[in-house]
């Protein structure tokens, strides 16, 4: 079971995930995500992986459609707080180079 | 059309007749008897949905005929229903236990006979309606379960035929996949030039879909490598296919290699998937040093203009080129670690010469080291052999 929770900042938003993410749950995940990005229409979507202890191909996969998903709708995606393992992940998958990726949320809502 | 077939078995002729008469005005179909032998006989005519059924009877009393019609699977279902003048909750509970569904204590009125004939039928009408959906279910249930049968038998027979063998390769696999049918595929395709073709893949998710995704996978890579070129151009040309062809969230992480035997090296690109291991003199078995066939790449279906890199790597007679997925090292253990690279290296550390042998040992050595844990991702293992004296 996922734990996925949602808040506004400003014109924001950001998406904070916990447990592991793979394909038993990426409908769940999806759900949030396209509800998150219908409804507040936010300029800049934060994900927030710090309480990821795994993620699989379907859900890097989810990851990668909802940074597209984004883009066509001229609004930015950018993950904040990769655990080592989710990090090991997005590096053997070249995907730390697909996605801008930020140390904090902070960083990531500052877009710094 | 009646409402229903009711049949009435009691002794008592005037009991017959005024159950009969307020069943029939009430627009059931009505059989009599007057005991549990007569009773065998009418439903030997006609099944009835309902026996309401004196207790003490000549020649067969209520509880024996209730015994009988509950144990024939034939008319086990036939609702039952006694009624008795020993009253009492001992009684009541002496009656259900022979497997009687409701009791009615004598004296009674008609009207509450009726009301109860009235319920249990409600009560029929939903059982049979419940056991008609089952039967549904089952149906399409079952006709599902043959279409995976049969597809995850047409994926089976996308993976090269074994034993394998090709210009100067010996090859083997294992294919576990999670659910039946699953996402991984491998190919391995002699070249006209002497060299030898291998990919192996991993589709995003599960089931039906990623397997459909394999195929075109497959079949993109062998459109590929029929015009010629490397690995580089295998992998653009798989990626450009991949974008154009599958949905928002259905990508592939890929290793396409080719080796040429002249130069004694595998030329190879990684597209997002775990680095093979290249296992020095691994052919002859034994104690062998291994090294990890990295690069950087992304994976194949993302986006058309990503670029890929190509690299070499030393590829000697006698050597092994083991790859895989990564359901085979992401199992997560009791204490939450996983078997990864590292352990997979630890058990290749010694294998025996033969490539089946030694599939077979890297398979269960991994099942023993996540045990309790299972697989849980589709798991594909493939070990190429160079063979010593080989072209």
């Amino acid at each position: 079971m996922l734990n996925i929770q949602t808040r506004q900042d400003g014109t924001a938003s950001v998406v904070s995930i916990q447990g592991k993410v793979n394909f038993e749950v990426t409908a769940q995940l999806r759900d949030v995500i396209r509800e998150t990005v219908a409804t507040a229409q936010p300029k800049l979507l934060v994900i927030n992986l710090e309480g990821v202890s795994f993620i699989d191909s379907s859900g890097l996969g989810l990851l990668v459609a909802a940074r597209n998903s984004v883009d066509k709708s001229g609004g930015k995606l950018h993950l904040a707080c990769l655990p080592p393992p989710v990090k090991k992940t997005f590096d053997q998958t070249n995907l730390t180079n697909y996605f801008s990726i930020f140390a904090t949320e902070q960083d990531a809502l500052r877009g710094a | 059309m009646a409402k229903g077939v009711v049949l009435v078995v009691d002794d008592e002729a005037p009991i017959r007749d005024i159950l009969s008469f307020y069943l029939k005005r009430a627009d059931y179909q009505v059989l009599t008897a007057g005991n549990g032998a007569e009773a065998l006989v009418e439903m030997g005519h006609l099944k009835p949905d309902l026996i309401i059924s004196d207790l003490r009877m000549p020649e067969m009393p209520g509880d024996e005929l209730c015994k009988r019609v509950k144990a024939d699977p034939a008319t086990q279902d036939i609702y039952f229903i006694i009624l008795s003048a020993l009253d009492g909750t001992a009684s009541r509970i002496g009656g259900l236990s022979l497997g009687a569904d409701d009791m009615i204590p004598k004296p009674f009125h008609a009207q509450e006979v009726l009301a109860k004939v009235d319920s249990t039928f409600r009560l029929i009408g939903m059982q049979k309606e419940i056991k008609r959906q089952n039967r549904e279910l089952t149906a399409f249930q079952t006709r599902v379960q043959e279409e995976m049968e049969l597809a995850a038998a047409l994926q089976m027979g996308l993976l090269p035929k074994l034993p394998g063998e090709a210009h100067g390769v010996r090859y083997t696999h294992r294919y576990l996949p999670a659910s039946g049918i699953g996402g991984d595929i491998y190919d391995v395709l002699p070249l006209p030039d002497g060299g030898t073709a291998v990919m192996i893949a991993d589709v995003s998710g599960h089931g039906v879909t990623a397997a459909l995704i394999s195929a075109m996978v497959k079949t993109s890579f062998e459109n590929q490598v029929r015009l010629g070129g490397g690995p580089l151009a295998w992998a653009q040309g798989m990626n450009e296919d991949l974008c154009r062809s599958t949905l928002a969230e259905q990508f592939a992480t890929a290793w396409l290699g080719r080796v040429d035997p002249v130069r004694n090296v595998v030329r190879y690109v990684v597209a997002g998937h775990c680095a093979p291991l290249r296992i020095v003199g691994g052919a002859r078995g034994g104690l062998r040093r291994s090294e990890v066939l990295r690069g950087k790449g992304f994976m194949l279906g993302l986006d058309a203009q990503l670029p890929f890199v190509e690299q070499d790597a030393e590829f000697l007679p006698g050597d092994r080129l083991l790859l895989y997925t990564d359901g085979l090292v992401e199992v997560e253990r009791e204490d939450r670690t996983m078997l990864e690279e590292a352990g997979l290296r630890r058990i290749c550390a010694e294998l025996p010469e033969d490539a089946d042998a030694a599939a077979d040992v890297v398979v269960s050595q991994a099942r023993a080291q996540n045990a309790p844990a299972a697989f849980i991702d589709d798991v594909t293992l493939v070990i190429v052999d160079r063979m010593d004296g080989g072209a």
